[in-house]
């Protein structure tokens, strides 16, 4: 017995003596794989590149955020119920932002999720071009392009909200954690040289196996938002130091915009994409119709199952009941300001994909308020789903449309030669608006092209018609110098307007309406003008007529209201905060500037 | 007689002469005085050394015991001849003992005095010695000589010969250098609980243990002297039987032997790494020599919820929601939607309520629990065997509790110098409900008490789940709370598996040798139900709006190998200097996995029990089977006890500690320490006071201990494979850690110093200890938010933190008659924490986030401050009209006058009645920022503690046990949301916020007073705000006092006459009838101020929300032993 238990204390101090002298102490992770190996490998590279759209996609990020409540209120746009203004989100949009705005002010918000999708692209860029074979394999070449395509999609995202921002272009280590704002110069910078060199990885729509699908970046997207970078880059923006252009000699007019016309002229010569009608851009967005070498170059892959991403929920038509279109009573959210709809042409097909009087209620729709109008290009109804979800409806965000390529084409070629050598780009966009009556466009676009200034000047109103509800008109008017000019001149638009005055003041007292054979649809009169109340009455709809601008003898474009579109000067806050918490744990690094 | 003793016997010199050996025999080994004869007649002795002679009785001794235990047990078996012994038992003061035991030792023959403490024994010709013992008095054992033996018991004065674990051994309570408390198995029996914590509740100090809420698996947070660590884990180290286990909550108190808890670092020291929160050592129950005997112990209790709040009446609650219509809207369409017009609200006067804290937690409770054990053994053998049961329906509706637990210990001497002990411990635990809260919660507006609180007390047409939320997410929102719960369900098992084996050598006299090999494996399925109210399947699922699960099942197993060396110098050192070292080597393996399934779009009728067993119904969304990196720890250990003549000890600990956790660099930790004590009472100078003073020790202890409690692998930043539902096509990702890595990490440090008196007095009538410590801990490990850097959280070494304080322990037995008693015992614990560095920051806030986004920031950890501070607004009551200008009927707004602070930044629309807060910034607005919020309360108490009183009179025993908390805060935050709107209507409100309390603007007309004179005269007696805020605000007036004094239990017990129970055959029959939480004093106005809800971080403690209510008790139960 004893001699049992001799051996086995020597075995045991044996055993005891082994371990400690191998790997006792080492324990790798197991549920994980080695950089090397992801990164060479194309198809766990591609989930790497994924994990950027993730950080994109999540509930405080883009999806819940950025996109909700970036962009607007400006000349086109506002919050639908922007007169509350104590309220979060009218601050968040009237530029006036709490530093611990309730929507924002959280560590999990968008700010830090955009920053961890740079971190991620960080990663896979240094991945890629350590262990990937991009010389030879090109979906690794392609990953690696889309992984600095995103990157500048949100550094350029970034600047839009919050102007001069920290800039990390390695993957953080202890060291790097705390850093700085940088000037918004140097990232430019870096970012027109990675899509420079993004464009020569990424094959055209089309090109490839993954660039069937507008939910990947293609040759045509990076070479657009090269074009809108440089535009930003060239153009005007709040620095601490005011309102101004860049002083970098690289960053100049001369320099950016031969930039910006070579690639939107890439992109027209290639032939990739092609423009469908205006209506059926947002149809087929809506319908999570994907196919590249239409319209859309890039959009935000939003789930569909299960459906993610909020895209019609905010910007939709509002349904304030569940129907068959929607089990999601949402929409609404914001929308074009009233006076919008008299800024298009009669004849302009875009007005009434943009502009929506009504809304719907079980499932019939219904005349809206006049203070709050709907944009029509994200509609539940357009869509192939009956969205299910309480707070999600699946459809993608596009990031940019071909038009934008034709406009911006326009207003590089206008600067840099003249009206008519840009024109023709104008006209394709133009011509599209007015099908059916080219001898109207061909007026107009004599008159607009009487010099550079009417040009440009036109091209400041197209945008505005064009892009109206896709949230791009705030950056332009920023880079513009116009932020403050077009909302003042929008503030004094809605007042005539809410007044019925100057060339508002043929528009009827009431709208009539009725809900048409279909028995969903609304018919209405008294929007147009030349529209009376004596005709509105003669049609005996059913309703005696709604009091469309008064109401128990109050205008219901309510003074409130309109001087809730900015609530101070937006040249002094183009931008917003830098929330509290990320003030808090920036170790004393992060400042807010702006006059916050 | 065999040959080989004579051949033995002849190579044998002895020194002095053969009585004088025969002599130390006798004295030594009582029971070889039988054998003297035989040695008498038939060796030489010769003259040696003194020396010599022990060495050699030693070699003797052993060999005497083989030969001989074989010859007189064939000596025996010849001549079984029997006598009879009988005698009386007494005790000091010369009173006679009824029921002490009397045994023959080595057997299983034995009695039990009766009511003259006589007993009557026939002892079987082996049987040489008596073993008496009676609880309360030493055990002594009597030579039989003669057939009358009376016994004379003496009172234990345990204190000092109490045996206590210290670490990878045992010492006497005596030689005790560091400060340890303990408690024993008798103490817990007596009065039966479901778990080890609450039995320990409120009687030791320096250990604080709060039950988070009422639940029957709720968790208990324990806390030796505060916790050093920040964000870090701060429960002490389990040990259980020498096995580290993550939890002692499946442990029965009844298995318990001893439990020990270990305050400073000379004694927790010895545990390195894992010690620097305190050790708590379980010793459970071992086999014993003697007579089998069989224990039962069995109870029954009921219990019902100990407290609810009322609720708005019917017609108050119409009147409200109109009220808040027209506030919110000036129109009452929200209202009249549900409610029909306001000229008809008198409609509710008699309407029928639901009285929903009744529904849900209404129910009596009721538990059943018992225990069997049986216990035996011989010299060479012992093993105990239980087996233990509990059920426990619980007040809540779907909730209930199930444990059984069994224990097996065997233990065998196959020679004098060879123990191995064997040991199994099984638990299974089946838990039932989803509770009112859950710490791994999806979103906190599936907490659940809000709904039994405040949904509308009578039924609504119309109204459903989605109604009465403006916000964009539908957060918030109330649902039946019948359905409520049963959306939550949730269903966990639990069992625990351990083995133990250790094999223990003598190898030379005083050389110890021992090696432990054990196994322990841990299963835990959760299975969590979402039913469609639930944010999760609306919100979080690729099909929402339909029942989904999460089926996740984790496996822990933990290898455990340690080999001892003790060495006693006794024969090296002169008689009054005493040394002993111990050196040992440990290794420890713990892989752990989980893996997590969620399967979702059930059909909406389903719930949790079909969706549970049919998950082929649902669409399978995600499988995780995760595996962690493992946790390796390989430790060096030593210790040295030194003392001389029990007067000056020394005590020096050293270990090494190498752990997986950290790089090559860092991963070695070494922690030293060193304590002495000082036995004043023994020095010559004291002999004056030796009548009264028994003992009186002065100890002082300073040492280190470490932690290395984080996630494994934060060395480097790995690639995790990651389930995705936000990107078209992709089901999972590639991405690196939300944690980012931190290769620099390194052992947070713990440094204790300690200073402890130790006394008794008056015989051990009176005794107790005062110790005073200052802990300080550095190199804190530090889970820190770096929120817009690219990742969440980063572990860091950063900060130093300090707790220091005091304790006091007393035991008094005020009488102690042989047919009556009283004792006393009580304990109060200081503990001042403080945050004396947070490296490179000053400062940062946390929030508790029970109103999800709502509140933001709601806790502060500041340098100079101490974990727990509660930050939020001062309240400074309300608007009253006299703040206003007057009403502007054009823009419907009240102005307020100049210098009159504005709060609407935080409140929302401000008119008389709205609630007002303090301007701090000076402004002359309260925004949302910093500016206007300060520490406006602490959860840290300023003392705890507890008191017992144990009185027995005849049969009958009678024990209450106190505990209290002085000086804590409790961040009520039900009463914010059960008083204030928020973003919500239709929500029921507490009657704090009753009609005639709360600021009214209502006209009996159904319209809004706008006119300051008469507004003001309708609410010249409410005294509350109006509860009309755009949001849920935090205010010092949520900050309530949560000191308390609770009897915890009463307790009253008759132990039956041994006479009676002796024609039974019985040992010992006690009945008894208990109550639990019988009354509690205290100031709080909520549920029970023992409460600490939000524990997801430690950030964030004493938030009362959603907590499970507690319930008061009563049991009727009976120990039984035969």
């Amino acid at each position: 017995m004893k001699k049992i238990i001799l051996k086995s204390f020597i075995i045991m101090s044996f055993v005891a003596f082994l371990s400690s002298c191998s790997d006792v102490l080492t324990a790798p992770t197991q549920s994980s794989m080695d950089e090397s190996f992801i990164f060479s490998t194309p198809v766990l590279a591609e989930q790497a590149v994924m994990a950027i759209h993730q950080s994109i996609g999540e509930t405080n990020s883009y999806r819940g955020r950025y996109i909700p409540y970036y962009g607007y209120n400006t000349d086109i746009e506002w919050y639908n119920t922007s007169e509350k203004t104590t309220d979060d989100k009218p601050s968040l949009t009237g530029y006036n932002p709490s530093v611990s705005s309730t929507n924002m002010n959280t560590a999990d918000n968008v700010w830090a999720k955009m920053y961890e999708g740079i971190e991620r692209a960080n990663l896979c860029i240094r991945g890629l071009r350590t262990y990937g074979d991009v010389k030879n394999n090109t979906q690794l070449a392609q990953l690696l392009g889309e992984a600095l395509t995103l990157r500048a999609v949100i550094y350029n995202d970034l600047i839009k909200a919050w102007g001069d921002v920290p800039a990390r272009f390695e993957p953080i280590t202890t060291t790097t954690i705390y850093v700085a704002k940088s000037d918004r110069d140097v990232i430019y910078k870096q970012l027109i040289a990675d899509l420079a060199e993004a464009e020569d990885l990424v094959a055209w729509p089309n090109g490839s196996a993954v660039t069937k699908s507008t939910e990947r970046v293609n040759k045509a997207f990076v070479k657009g938002l090269r074009a809108r970078i440089c535009l930003a880059a060239a153009g005007y923006s709040q620095r601490p130091d005011g309102v101004r252009q860049s002083t970098d000699p690289e960053l100049t007019v001369a320099k950016l915009y031969p930039i910006v016309k070579q690639e939107c002229l890439d992109v027209i010569n290639s032939n990739t994409c092609k423009l469908g009608t205006f209506e059926q851009n947002f149809r087929n967005l809506c319908q999570d119709n994907v196919t590249a070498g239409f319209e859309s170059l890039y959009e935000f892959p939003f789930s569909n199952q299960p459906e993610r991403g909020r895209v019609v929920y905010t910007f939709g038509i509002r349904h304030t009941s569940t129907d068959k279109y929607t089990q999601l009573a949402k929409g609404g959210e914001t929308g074009p300001l009233p006076n919008l709809f008299y800024d298009y042409d009669k004849e302009d097909v875009r007005r009434d994909v943009t502009c929506i009087p009504y809304v719907w209620t079980n499932g019939v729709q219904v005349l809206n308020k006049i203070q709050s109008w709907d944009f029509g290009k994200y509609r539940f109804e357009w869509m192939k789903r009956v969205v299910t979800s309480p707070n999600d409806d699946g459809v993608n965000w596009q990031v940019m449309r071909y038009a934008d390529i034709y406009l911006m084409a326009a207003e590089a070629i206008n600067e840099l030669e003249d009206p008519t050598a840009a024109a023709p780009y104008l006209k394709v966009i133009r011509n599209r608006a007015f099908p059916t009556n080219p001898t109207k466009v061909d007026a107009y676009m004599e008159t607009v092209s009487a010099s550079k200034e009417t040009f440009f000047n036109a091209i400041v109103d197209e945008r505005a018609l064009e892009f109206c509800g896709e949230m791009l008109r705030k950056a332009d008017l920023i880079r513009w110098n116009l932020l403050s000019v077009k909302l003042n001149e929008a503030k004094t638009k809605l007042t005539a307007f809410a007044n019925r005055n100057g060339s508002y003041s043929d528009l009827p007292d009431k709208l009539y309406f009725k809900t048409a054979a279909d028995g969903e649809s609304i018919v209405i009169y008294g929007l147009e003008h030349g529209d009376t109340d004596a005709a509105g009455v003669a049609l005996n709809y059913p309703d005696p007529g709604k009091g469309w601008f008064i109401s128990n003898g109050t205008n219901n474009l309510t003074v409130d209201k309109i001087n809730s579109l900015f609530q101070t000067d937006p040249d002094t806050r183009q931008y917003w905060p830098i929330w509290q918490v990320f003030l808090d744990s920036s170790n004393g690094t992060l400042k807010n500037d702006y006059g916050y | 007689m065999p040959s080989k003793h004579t051949k033995f016997c002849n190579k044998v010199n002895f020194s002095t002469d053969k009585y004088q050996l025969l002599h130390i025999i006798e004295k030594q080994k009582p029971y070889f005085c039988c054998i003297k004869n035989h040695l008498q007649t038939n060796y030489l002795i010769h003259e040696k050394t003194m020396k010599e002679t022990k060495q050699l009785k030693d070699q003797l001794l052993k060999r005497l015991v083989f030969s001989f235990l074989t010859a007189l047990f064939a000596f025996s078996t010849l001549a079984a001849q029997v006598k009879t012994v009988s005698g009386v038992v007494k005790d000091a003061n010369g009173e006679t003992i009824l029921g002490a035991t009397v045994l023959v030792k080595g057997t299983a023959v034995g009695t039990v005095t009766g009511a003259v403490g006589d007993y009557k024994l026939s002892v079987p010709a082996n049987g040489k010695i008596l073993v008496v013992s009676y609880i309360g008095m030493k055990t002594i054992e009597v030579p039989i000589t003669g057939t009358q033996i009376n016994v004379t018991l003496e009172d234990n004065t345990k204190m000092l010969d109490e045996v206590v674990a210290i670490g990878y051994g045992t010492a006497k309570r005596k030689d005790i250098t560091g400060s340890v408390s303990s408690v024993k198995s008798d103490a817990l029996t007596a009065i039966p609980v479901s778990s080890v914590a609450e039995a320990i509740s409120g009687k030791l100090a320096g250990v604080q243990v709060t039950t988070t809420e009422g639940s029957p698996d709720a968790d208990i947070k324990i806390r030796v002297r505060g916790g050093g660590s920040i964000t870090g884990d701060n429960k002490p180290l389990y040990i259980v039987d020498g096995f580290p286990v993550e939890s002692i909550g499946d442990i029965p108190s009844n298995d318990i032997e001893d439990l020990t808890v270990l305050k400073d670092a000379s004694s927790t020291a010895i545990y390195g790494s894992r010690g620097a929160n305190g050790v708590i050592i379980i010793t459970t129950k071992s086999g014993k020599e003697g007579k089998i005997t069989v224990n039962y112990n069995a109870f029954v209790s009921w219990k019902k919820i100990e407290k609810t709040l009322s609720v708005l009446t019917a017609p108050d609650y119409a009147k409200w929601q109109y009220e808040l219509a027209m506030l919110k809207y000036g129109v009452p369409d929200s209202y009249e939607q549900y409610y029909g017009t306001y000229s008809d609200i008198d409609l509710y006067n008699n309407v029928p309520t639901n009285d929903w804290q009744n529904e849900v937690f209404g129910r009596i409770g009721f538990t059943f629990n018992h225990n069997l054990s049986i216990n035996g053994g011989n010299e060479k053998s012992k093993f105990a065997i239980s087996y233990n049961h509990i059920d426990d329906k619980a007040i809540m509706q779907l909730s209930n509790f199930k444990r059984d637990n069994i224990n097996f210990k065997f233990s065998n001497n196959p020679s004098k110098r060879i123990t191995l002990d064997f040991s199994t411990r099984y638990s299974g635990t089946e838990i039932n409900g989803g509770g009112a809260n859950e710490q791994n919660e999806v979103s906190s507006s599936d907490s659940r008490l809000k709904n039994a609180m405040i949904y509308t007390p009578f039924p609504i047409r119309n109204l459903t789940g989605g109604s009465g939320t403006t916000d964009d997410t539908g957060v918030g929102n109330l649902y039946n709370p019948l359905v409520s719960i049963s959306d939550n369900d949730r269903q966990q098992k639990r069992a625990t598996f351990n083995m133990a084996g250790s094999a223990a050598w003598e190898v030379y006299p005083n050389l110890r040798l021992k090696s432990e090999v054990g196994y322990d494996n841990y299963q835990n399925s959760d299975y969590r139900f979402y039913g469609i109210t639930t944010y999760y399947a609306q919100a979080k699922v690729p099909i929402p709006n339909q029942p989904a699960v999460v089926l996740s099942n984790d496996s822990r197993s933990t290898f455990r190998n340690t080999n001892t060396i003790n060495y006693d110098f006794k024969k090296v050192l002169h008689n009054n200097h005493h040394l002993n070292m111990m050196l040992g080597e440990e290794y420890i393996l713990l892989q752990s996995k989980e893996m997590t399934t969620s399967i979702d779009g059930f059909p909406t009728f389903f719930k949790s029990n079909e969706a549970f067993k049919l998950t082929t119904q649902g669409t399978p969304v995600s499988v995780d089977n995760f595996y962690n990196p493992d946790d390796k720890l390989l430790s060096f250990f030593g210790r040295g006890n030194y003392d001389y003549d029990s007067r000056y000890l020394l005590s020096v600990t050293l270990r090494a500690d190498g752990s997986s956790k950290f790089s090559e660099e860092n991963k070695w930790g070494y922690f030293p320490s060193a304590a002495v004590a000082w036995r004043i009472s023994s020095e010559k100078f004291m002999e004056s006071t030796s009548t009264w003073l028994d003992d009186l020790k002065l100890r002082v202890s300073y040492g280190t201990a470490g932690n290395n409690n984080i996630p494994s692998g934060q060395m480097t930043q790995s690639y995790q494979s990651s389930t995705s539902t936000w990107i078209d096509g992709f089901t999972s990702y590639w991405g690196p850690s939300k944690t980012m890595a931190n290769p620099d990490l390194k052992w947070e440090t713990t440094v204790t110093r300690n200073i402890g008196l130790d006394f008794t007095l008056l015989k051990g009538k009176l005794s107790g200890s005062l110790e005073t410590y200052l802990n300080t801990t550095t190199d804190l490990l530090i889970n820190f938010p770096v929120p817009g850097s690219g990742y969440d959280t980063q572990y860091r070494n950063m900060g130093e933190t300090e707790n220091r304080g005091f304790e006091a322990t007393v035991n008094w037995v005020v009488i102690d008659k042989k047919n009556y008693g009283l004792n006393f015992s009580g304990n109060i614990s200081f503990n001042k924490n403080r945050i004396n560095s947070l490296g490179i920051m000053n400062d940062y806030g946390q929030a508790s986030g029970w109103a999800s986004s709502e509140v933001g920031v709601d806790y502060w950890i500041a340098k100079g401050g101490s974990v727990g501070q509660m930050y939020g607004y001062v309240s400074n009551g309300r608007y009253e009209v006299s703040d206003f200008t007057g009403y502007d009927a054009t823009t419907k707004k009240w102005i307020l006058k100049d210098g009159v602070v504005d709060c609407s930044p935080v409140i929302g629309t401000i008119r008389p009645g709205s609630m007002k807060l303090k301007d701090l910034s000076g402004d002359n607005i309260v925004t949302e920022d910093n500016k206007d919020r300060k520490i406006i309360g602490d959860a840290n108490p300023v003392h705890t503690g507890g008191f017992t009183l144990n009185g027995r009179l005849y049969g009958f025993d009678l024990s209450a046990n106190f505990d209290w908390s002085y000086g804590n805060n409790i961040y009520n935050a039900n009463k914010i949301e059960y008083t204030s709107t928020s973003k919500y209507e239709y929500r029921n409100m507490i009657s704090t916020m009753a009609d005639g309390a709360r600021w009214t603007n209502l006209n009996a007309d159904g319209t809004i007073n706008n006119d300051p004179v008469q507004l003001a005269s309708m609410n010249a007696t409410t005294t509350m705000w109006s509860p009309y805020t755009k949001k849920f605000v935090f205010s010092d007036w949520a900050v309530e006092d949560g000191s308390f004094l609770r009897l915890n239990t009463l307790s009253l017990g008759y132990t039956l006459p041994h006479k009676t129970l002796n024609a039974l055959k019985i040992q010992n029959l006690r009945l008894y009838v208990t109550g639990y939480n019988v009354f509690c004093l205290t100031k709080y106005t909520g549920f029970d101020p023992e409460v600490s809800t939000r524990r997801q971080t430690t950030l964030t403690p004493g938030v009362d929300y959603s907590a499970y209510p507690k319930s008061r008790q009563i049991t009727v139960g009976l120990n039984l032993s035969f």
